[in-house]
């Protein structure tokens, strides 16, 4: 049997149909693992901080590092106005980093493998982001695709590409997550049907790549949850800190 | 307290903090890892968007192909600049 590499993306429905006039809101695979994902959040950060001992546990150990982690970066990258917006930070990070790690274990399946679901995260975060820059600066926030020290005749040509630069935004977020995890769960598929179809003589070989390709998606699974992350950071700079 | 003495200490504390910098440098790898993974994308997507662009003015005003062919290009110029950017980002992080 050659296994379908793709098949593993497919989603299909769970239980029965339900619909709301042409929109299919049919509970599907793919919300099953949304919804483990956020519950696993949820539970690992209830109990990592249901005891506050000076001297941290293990799960309090790992809960208070993300934190720092992800305010570090915030701090890092968009300064302290950016502060307000760590819940949100947060929240994505975590629920990024869980779909695309339990995306790792078999039988399951990856969320952010699906473009419609980055592609709906990323542009939240654009439209967001455009939004937080009009309420904080107005219209100066249309200053950004104007930048400083250009000739007057090539001004016309710059903003036009500042535009489409801006607007690739979403597009770029989206599609790195999406390509990524999609990518890497096809190879590791493709590699994981060589060593049956190659056999006990000649599988182990593509065995040994297996077992190194799943080191390295774990390595992009981290990776581009804070990829995802630090790049929203990047964006809200843009809109709070007005600079360029 | 004699030299002898004084010296294995300094030679134990160079070491500590050269284990300590190179630490750093560890933390710093994956922060590099990340912008290196941005680079491509950034490229590509700006292309895409510029295409589209152009696709869709195209389609309004009825200007085949002309709007399209001058926002690729255009696209293909904001890519490079994305990129730029990027690099330069990096670079100052150094």
């Amino acid at each position: 049997m050659a296994a379908n590499p793709m098949h593993q993306f497919q989603v299909y429905r769970l239980g029965p149909e339900i619909k709301l006039g042409n929109i299919d809101l049919s509970f599907t695979n793919a919300s099953l693992f949304m919804l483990i994902s956020a519950l696993t959040i949820c539970l690992f950060l209830f109990f990592g901080s249901k005891q506050k001992n000076i001297i941290p546990g293990r799960l309090q150990l790992i809960a208070e590092m993300f934190y720092n982690f992800i305010s570090k970066m915030i701090s890092d990258t968009a300064g302290s106005k950016a502060k307000p917006y760590f819940p949100f930070i947060f929240t994505l990070f975590m629920f990024v980093l869980l779909c695309n790690m339990i995306g790792m274990l078999p039988y399951s399946f990856t969320v952010t493998s699906h473009i419609i679901v980055t592609l709906v995260m990323a542009l939240f975060i654009f439209i967001a982001v455009t939004v937080i820059g009009f309420l904080k600066h107005g219209f100066k926030y249309l200053s950004i695709f104007v930048p400083k020290g250009v000739p007057v005749v090539l001004l016309p040509l710059i903003t036009i590409i500042e535009i489409i630069s801006y607007l690739s935004r979403p597009v770029s977020l989206s599609v790195r997550l999406f390509a990524n995890m999609m990518a890497g769960h096809t190879m590791l598929k493709v590699f994981g049907s060589f060593v049956i179809s190659l056999g006990l003589l000649g599988g182990w070989l593509p065995l040994t790549f297996s077992v190194a390709l799943t080191g390295l998606e774990i390595l992009v699974a981290f990776l581009q949850a804070y990829v995802f992350a630090i790049l929203t950071c990047i964006y809200l700079n843009d809109a709070l800190n007005l600079h360029h | 307290m004699d030299q002898k003495d004084f010296k294995t200490r300094l030679r134990i504390a160079k070491k500590d903090i050269l284990k300590r910098t190179s630490d750093e440098n560890d933390s710093k790898r994956g922060l590099f890892m990340g912008s290196a993974f941005r680079l491509g994308t950034e490229l590509v997507a700006a292309v895409v968007v510029g295409t589209i662009i152009g696709f869709i003015l195209d389609n309004w005003f009825g200007t085949k192909p002309w709007f399209i062919i001058a926002f690729f290009f255009l696209g293909v110029i904001a890519g490079m600049l994305n990129v730029i950017r990027v690099a330069k980002n990096m670079q100052e992080k150094k």
